[in-house]
């Protein structure tokens, strides 16, 4: 439990620092990035807070099922333009792999 | 009786978390299908329960917000992967940090670009800016620029489910893919999804996507919401 604890202090912190200054960056991403600092400054990760993560990485993908069933709000926009979505997602994807491809292996070759 | 039932926020709840135990049954049953990711199937049933019973999405939520609430503490507990994930990317660290940065800003570009062209609708434009991050970041991201977070949901879901297609046999083609390479790309181009199809194909692909498909997440979340504010 106390893993868990730790996630909403730190997303607390991160909620506070975003209002105090006027971050534009999500409270969840500043409460991730000091809790990251604070693991570094450690050097180790507490068990607690693994235990935490192995049981709520699995459950991931369930937290996340509510806002995507938003989508029966936009049937109107899928409607117009869902195939131009769909052609825009998988074309967009090409150029953006070889790019990494390309440098990461290119790095490899001459490392 | 059913009324009453179909306006209790505890019964969506419930709902939900079946659908998606019925998603991951059916991923297994059919070998671990990546068209078939157990976040798609749940969706598709819960709008299929929504469509049918005629409740709108707010009466939903009352009891999806249970379940949507967890989404804050599941992105600060991306640190911990992130932390150890240093440890293994000290050696080539210019090099990840090059091949993440500019390969998703080229496929997040593209994107941007051609949404503007073919599209020209400026929450959509702004929505599709975050379809390369993992979902929770990615919903987090759209909240706070004012996109669309359930369509930013559906971008990248789509793109992670045709990156884990797409990608292995793009890197076959033109020799890219060892398993560095390969791993490190589906992260950055496909995230989450990438990074379960990563897992098949071995555990060097599969560490070196999840580290990518995190460090893309802290990336744009850092930069997104800057950048979207000067357009």
């Amino acid at each position: 439990m106390s893993g868990l604890l730790i996630l909403l202090v730190f997303l607390l912190l991160g909620g506070v620092l975003q209002q105090f200054l006027h971050l534009p960056v999500p409270a969840s991403i500043i409460g991730m990035l000091l809790l990251l600092l604070a693991l570094i400054v450690r050097g180790s990760a507490p068990s607690s807070l693994k235990q935490i993560t192995s049981v709520l990485s699995p459950l991931l993908p369930l937290f996340l099922i509510p806002v995507s069933v938003g989508i029966v709000t936009q049937k109107a926009s899928l409607q117009e333009h869902g195939l131009a979505l769909l052609a825009i997602l998988a074309i967009s994807i090409i150029p953006g792999a070889l790019v990494s491809a390309v440098i990461m292996s290119r790095g490899r070759k001459r490392g | 009786m059913i009324s009453t039932l179909l306006h209790t926020p505890l019964f969506w709840a419930a709902l939900t978390i079946a659908a998606f135990l019925a998603g991951q049954q059916l991923y297994r049953i059919t070998g671990n299908n990546a068209f078939l990711p157990p976040i798609l199937t749940g969706i598709v049933l819960v709008v299929c329960a929504l469509e049918s019973s005629g409740v709108s999405y707010s009466v939903y939520m009352e009891g999806g917000g249970y379940l949507h609430m967890m989404l804050g503490p599941v992105v600060v507990m991306l640190a911990v992967p992130l932390f150890q994930f240093l440890h293994t990317m000290r050696k080539q660290w210019l090099r990840i940090v090059l091949a993440i940065s500019l390969g998703s800003a080229t496929t997040v570009l593209c994107a941007v670009a051609l949404t503007w062209w073919w599209i020209g609708d400026e929450a959509i434009v702004i929505t599709m800016h975050s379809k390369s991050i993992t979902t929770p970041v990615a919903v987090a991201i759209t909240e706070q620029v004012g996109g669309i977070s359930a369509l930013a949901s559906a971008f990248v879901i789509i793109t992670g489910i045709l990156g884990a297609l797409m990608i292995p046999p793009l890197l076959r083609m033109t020799r890219m893919n060892d398993e560095q390479t390969l791993g490190l790309t589906l992260g950055i181009c496909a995230h989450a999804i990438g990074t379960s199809r990563a897992l098949e194909l071995g555990p060097q692909q599969s560490a070196y996507a999840a580290m990518a498909m995190t460090l893309t997440a802290t990336l744009h979340a850092l930069v997104l919401p800057w950048v979207i504010r000067l357009w």
